[in-house]
């Protein structure tokens, strides 16, 4: 099959032009342009000079460089992780593997719509990237075309993930939520051996090493002259390690995900559900478990909001029993870390062992809030359970309250997860009570803004899928887009641009209360507090205003 | 006192220019069941959306066991029960949870609401699939589970939008008898449906809309009357040869308004006609004179198909 008659492909003609028909599209396109452009601006030099030998245009090179490689983790995988679950929930997919077209054509064909966008995505930065070359300092064989390649091998690879993940799952929003799980895991756990136990010899060395190679990072820090931070805490690889990975790692991912593309996928019974009555449970089911999900559940009382039980019994994860066995596994984590730290077994103080809490609640915040927020209006609108809600007496102000409910307890049982672990610190080192007592407020701004933009999202979605992937874009830009311009402290991003963007982060404002490398200098309390409670605060008015637009009669 | 339930008068819904119903008046009494009629767009589920609350028309009134609609839509809640044509699935959720929640957001107390589902669900006869999840459900199910949630809160009136919508011929036998018991019990119900067939045999009144205006509204014989006033009649031959001869003879006889069509393969003719009994026996005397082996003669019944049909067409 030649290069014409791929683009020739029909799934890959319809998926990547309603896709460029969407404003969505445009946006994010535009948004990616607009950032690297104002990042090239900020630091071009006024003198009618060309500096060969500066680091200023490094200095530009570098977050220009992140930020379309985050741009590009948040946007690439949303699409292929629904492609193939929503196809199959609305029927089409059986359609399309019962006609001629072999199942490696529509693979190709949804691959390859998603890698273009992708590039298209980042090609609009290509000015902006050229511009530091521009400025002198930066050579293309050097910096330039690695860093295209790297984004192209990312391009290919969370692609690849969703479309591996969605051929799994059986809703869209199980689908999103372990597609950026696996992600997260790719891009920052995958280096946690080397950087957490350190020097390693023989064969957990050379793994602890090829783990690297799933994330983009030490990559980026190569092409963008930082490398000396990747092997100043052991990393050895680089961008074409990284590449080989992303090439093995896409054809694994393609491999699998034909195997499960088959019409036999469709093949399979719905499940009637079995209750099981109190008597009937065993011993190892109940400790499997801790509560039974198939337990028979007694009324809904009248003390309780019948919309947030509702809630809690229709999700699939976020039930009782899954946030049960989450919570004793982040009470386990954060005790050990807070016990490994106190006996001196590792060589990290308090504040270093804080903010690996505060960035586990942080990752877990980050990780289920979207999913379990953008689903609360956008999908009750899709099954239709919004239209019957509105032909029953409860009050708008019930069902919104109900549903905020029903994420923000989720959220906050496991951020109690963690409270194991501030007390032993606060046990270990008195002093710090206060510190901890930020920190905790802090998080609980964070919970709230998770759970109130997330819901907005879903209020103005029409699609559970679209919410939750643009539930993750906005959090990430909130979150993980201030601590881009936090790695750019100093060049190009002055202390106090840099200090208002952390405002914006709860997260930022925990870890500079706790005094974690880095943000030592920045005192974001109680701004950061003001800021968080007014975003919230925002969030929750246009989000009354919306439900009162919903409910309303037409 | 009068037995009025649901009462529309010169109901209008406009979005814009668009004119989604026009000056529809319509009532129903206590125990009626309305077959509310209408091709797709013609305006029914905008009529239905005003009289549970989930729109305001434009102009005109629609009440409910005399309380308005669009002024009092949280009183027209508890007096309505609405099935919408889209069920309303969740996943997870057991029938027995389902209407759980239902029950609950209808403010039924906990103390009767376990009571009140049992009653439901024996009425609906889904006792047995309450501990199935929802959405495993055939679609014939999940109809009798969507009717179950509808009477939860025991309402006057039942808004039912395509019950019979996707369902098997058992199934479909099924619902009717259903409707049939709801009604005998003092229920007013407003059903709406494309298999005209299966209204017909359950409906004390129907409404015919199409293009957001009412076209025809009364008992089934009444609309059948003012919408087929002409009658239609079969003539059914021993052998096709005799067709050609038997279309002579009858073209000589009928008028011009009563235009004759032939079916060879099923040895038939037929007609429309306004003429009396005795004027037909004269038509079919002079069928018999002229040597045709007629072996039946019959008048065919019309049905709200045609009474439907006959509508749709002056569109």
């Amino acid at each position: 099959m030649n290069s014409l008659s791929l683009l020739k492909n029909p799934i890959l003609q319809r998926e990547l032009i309603s896709r460029l028909r969407s404003p969505k599209a445009l946006i994010a396109i535009a948004l990616v342009a607009i950032v690297s452009c104002t990042l090239v601006l900020m630091r071009w030099p006024r003198e009618a000079t060309i500096d060969l030998v500066s680091q200023g245009s490094i200095q530009v090179f570098r977050p220009v460089a992140y930020a379309i490689a985050i741009a590009i983790m948040m946007l690439t995988p949303a699409f292929p992780a629904t492609a193939i679950v929503s196809e199959r929930r609305k029927g089409t997919l059986v359609l399309m593997l019962n006609s001629p077209t072999p199942p490696w054509v529509i693979y190709i064909g949804k691959l390859l719509a998603n890698v273009l966008l992708s590039v298209l995505l980042f090609s609009v930065s290509l000015p902006a990237i050229f511009a530091c070359y521009a400025m002198g300092g930066i050579s293309i064989p050097g910096n330039i075309v690695p860093l295209v390649l790297i984004f192209i091998g990312m391009a290919f690879q969370y692609s690849a993930l969703g479309l591996w993940v969605s051929s799994r799952s059986q809703s869209i929003d199980a689908s999103l939520r372990w597609t950026y799980g696996i992600l997260l895991g790719m891009v920052v756990l995958s280096i946690g051996p080397t950087v957490l136990v350190g020097k390693l010899s023989g064969l957990k060395a050379w793994i602890a090493q090829a783990m690297t190679t799933l994330s983009p990072i030490p990559a980026l820090q190569q092409v963008t002259g930082a490398q000396g931070q990747s092997q100043s805490i052991g990393i050895s690889t680089g961008w074409i390690e990284f590449l080989i990975m992303c090439a093995v790692s896409t054809l694994g991912f393609a491999l699998a995900t034909l195997y499960k593309l088959q019409p036999t996928m469709m093949d399979r019974s719905r499940d009637a559900g079995k209750v099981i009555e109190a008597t009937q449970s065993s011993w190892l089911r109940r400790l499997s478990y801790l509560v039974d999900p198939n337990r028979r559940k007694s009324g809904i009382p009248f003390w309780l909001n019948p919309v947030m039980v509702k809630e809690f019994r229709t999700r699939k994860f976020g039930r009782l029993h899954w946030l049960l066995r989450l919570i004793a596994g982040g009470a386990i984590v954060s005790i050990l870390l807070t016990v490994v730290a106190a006996t001196g077994t590792v060589n990290w103080g308090v504040d270093r062992i804080a903010s690996s809490m505060v960035i586990m609640q942080i990752g877990f915040l980050l990780l289920l809030g979207p999913s379990l927020g953008a689903n609360l209006i956008a999908s009750e609108v899709e099954s239709g359970g919004w239209q019957l809600m509105r032909a029953s007496p409860i009050s708008p102000w019930r069902i919104l309250s109900g549903k905020l409910l029903s994420t923000f307890l989720t959220l906050l049982l496991l951020l109690l997860a963690t409270l194991p672990g501030y007390v032993m610190m606060s046990y270990i080192q008195p002093a710090i009570g206060g510190q901890v007592s930020n920190v905790i407020i802090s998080l609980l701004i964070a919970t709230a803004m998770v759970t109130i933009l997330s819901a907005c999202v879903s209020a103005y979605s029409k699609t559970s899928a679209a919410a939750t992937a643009a539930s993750y874009a906005v959090l990430l830009v909130i979150f993980a887009g201030t601590l881009l311009i936090w790695l750019g402290r100093g060049n190009p991003f002055g202390p106090v641009f840099v200090e208002r963007a952390l405002l914006l982060n709860p997260a930022a404002t925990a870890l500079a209360e706790m005094k974690a490398p880095g943000f030592e200098t920045f005192q974001l309390i109680p701004n950061g507090w003001y800021v968080g409670l007014s975003i919230c605060a925002a969030g929750l008015v246009i989000l009354v205003l919306r439900i009162a637009r919903l409910t309303r009669p037409d | 006192m009068s037995d009025t339930v649901v009462e529309t008068t010169n109901l209008t819904k406009s979005y814009g220019d668009f004119t989604a119903l026009s000056d529809l008046s319509i009532h129903v009494n206590r125990g009626q069941i309305l077959g509310f009629i209408g091709p797709n767009g013609a305006g029914k589920t905008t009529t239905i959306k005003i009289l549970v609350g989930l729109s305001k028309p434009t102009s005109g009134c629609a009440t409910i066991a005399g309380v308005d609609c669009s002024q009092n839509a949280s009183r027209i809640k508890r007096l309505v029960g609405y099935m919408p044509d889209k069920f309303g699935s969740y996943d997870n959720m057991r029938v027995h949870e389902y209407l759980d929640f239902f029950g609950a957001i209808f403010g039924i107390p906990a103390s009767q609401r376990k009571a009140r589902i049992q009653e439901v669900m024996e009425t609906t006869s889904t006792t047995y699939m309450q501990d199935r999840y929802v959405e495993s459900l055939s679609h014939g199910m999940q109809q009798r589970v969507g009717i179950a949630r509808t009477l939860l809160h025991d309402p006057e009136v039942l808004i039912l939008d395509e019950p019979a919508n996707g369902l098997d011929p058992k199934a479909r036998i099924e619902m009717r008898q259903l409707l049939l018991q709801l009604a005998a019990r003092g229920k007013t119900l407003i059903v709406t449906s494309h298999i005209l067939p299966e209204l017909a045999r359950i409906c004390n009144v129907v409404a015919i809309v199409t293009a957001g205006k009412l076209r025809a509204f009364g008992t089934v014989d009444e609309v059948m009357s003012s919408l087929c006033p002409q009658r239609s009649y079969e003539i059914q031959l021993a052998s096709a040869s005799h067709i050609a001869q038997a279309e002579k003879v009858l073209g000589q006889l009928l008028l011009d308004s009563e235009p004759l069509t032939s079916s060879p393969a099923e040895l038939t003719l037929r007609f429309p006609t306004v003429r009396t009994e005795p004027e037909l026996a004269e038509l079919l005397n002079q069928l018999v004179a002229a040597k045709l082996p007629v072996t039946q003669f019959r008048e065919l019944t019309s049905d709200l198909e045609d009474a439907f049909l006959s509508v749709a067409g002056k569109d």
